[in-house]
């Protein structure tokens, strides 16, 4: 968890750095791309935890999906659809799974931490 | 196959996704709403309805333009001011419903539900009231109709349709029916408005029964308001 807000954070103080801008047409892409992105984050957070983590799995996923979202936005554009909610769904719902399982792997560690130490004492 | 540190690799990405995100908050974008097909053609519809309300007002301009034209260059000899001021008088007039008027337009003979058996529960559902009346002529005033009159009696803004029992009183005199409404403007649009589904007419005809029958006319002749009127509490501020 930490390793990754700390990314984040250096990422956000590049960006703000960078003069790295696009054309203001492809924000609805770009934002579902970050959703995508942000998904694949949780899922290696969770994989980590797990400890069944592999890097080829994980950058796949993480710009394979974001080029699915932004693609999916794209041809949605085109056809008169909204296509982009169905990213927006898929994402959003394993997001939040994601950040459960997280939550509770978490939470399951420190429970057996403290056990550790109640049968010590 | 190299291994890679997980907590280094998810940092890393974490920091592209930390740049998307600067990049995207770095455009200022308000709201991002989708660029829907519909969304674009209602917009079109907006600019397209936009320019014709330009148009009309760059048309207002120059009537008004040349009528100043007329004004300042009209010498001020007696005869010609008279004669400017006796066009005005007479457009005003017209406007203002004082004159006869012919056109284009609909004649409309409403009468009141003959099949007294068809519905028998209110004797008030089969005969033609003054809402029914005030009803069907807004509809011809939305559709564009310039001038009104119910069995010849002129229809103007402050005329007033009252029922009177049987009959209707329209500007204090009473008409019975059949009553033959006239309205000069776009026959087609008038035709429209008191004869397309969902109209109050079609209501008043498929439901309660009364007879509404609409014919278009080259020429319609309407006639002046005949009565005098004038205002007694009414000023115009200065």
């Amino acid at each position: 968890m930490v390793y990754a807000l700390i990314g984040v954070l250096i990422g956000v103080l590049i960006g703000f750095l960078l003069p790295f801008t696009y054309n203001s047409a492809y924000t609805l892409y770009v934002s579902v791309a970050i959703l995508a992105c942000m998904d694949s984050i949780f899922g290696g957070i969770r994989a980590n935890l797990e400890g069944k983590f592999d890097a080829t799995i994980f950058v796949s996923g993480f710009i394979g999906n974001a080029i699915l979202a932004a693609f999916l936005a794209y041809i949605g554009d085109r056809l008169g659809v909204p296509l982009y909610y169905a990213a927006i769904f898929t994402f959003g719902n394993r997001l939040f799974d994601n950040f459960a399982k997280i939550r509770r792997i978490i939470t399951s560690k420190r429970k057996t931490i403290k056990d550790k130490n109640g049968t010590t004492i | 196959m190299k291994e890679y540190n997980p907590k280094l690799t998810i940092g890393i990405f974490s920091a592209l996704v930390g740049i998307l995100f600067a990049s995207q908050v770095k455009m200022n974008i308000q709201m991002v709403t989708p660029v829907t097909i519909s969304s674009i053609q209602r917009l079109e519809l907006e600019a397209k309805s936009l320019k014709t309300d330009i148009d009309d007002l760059k048309l207002n301009i120059e009537d008004k333009q040349k009528y100043l034209d007329l004004i300042e260059n009209t010498d001020y000899s007696e005869k010609n001011i008279i004669s400017v001021l006796e066009d005005e008088r007479d457009k005003n007039m017209l406007l203002a419903g004082y004159k006869t008027v012919a056109g284009p337009g609909i004649e409309i003979v409403m009468f009141d539900n003959i099949n007294s058996d068809e519905l028998s529960f209110d004797f008030n559902d089969g005969i033609i009231h003054d809402v029914d009346m005030q009803n069907i002529l807004n509809d011809l005033r939305v559709a564009g109709a310039e001038a009104i009159s119910i069995n010849g009696e002129r229809v103007l803004s402050f005329s007033d349709i009252k029922c009177a029992g049987p009959v209707i009183r329209v500007n204090g005199r009473s008409l019975g029916t059949p009553f033959i409404i006239t309205a000069i403007g776009d026959p087609k649009l008038l035709m429209a408005s008191v004869s397309a589904p969902g109209t109050y007419a079609e209501m008043l005809t498929k439901v309660y029964g009364i007879g509404i029958q609409p014919y278009s006319k080259d020429k319609l002749i309407i006639p002046a308001y005949s009565g005098d009127f004038s205002y007694f509490y009414a000023k115009a501020v200065q």
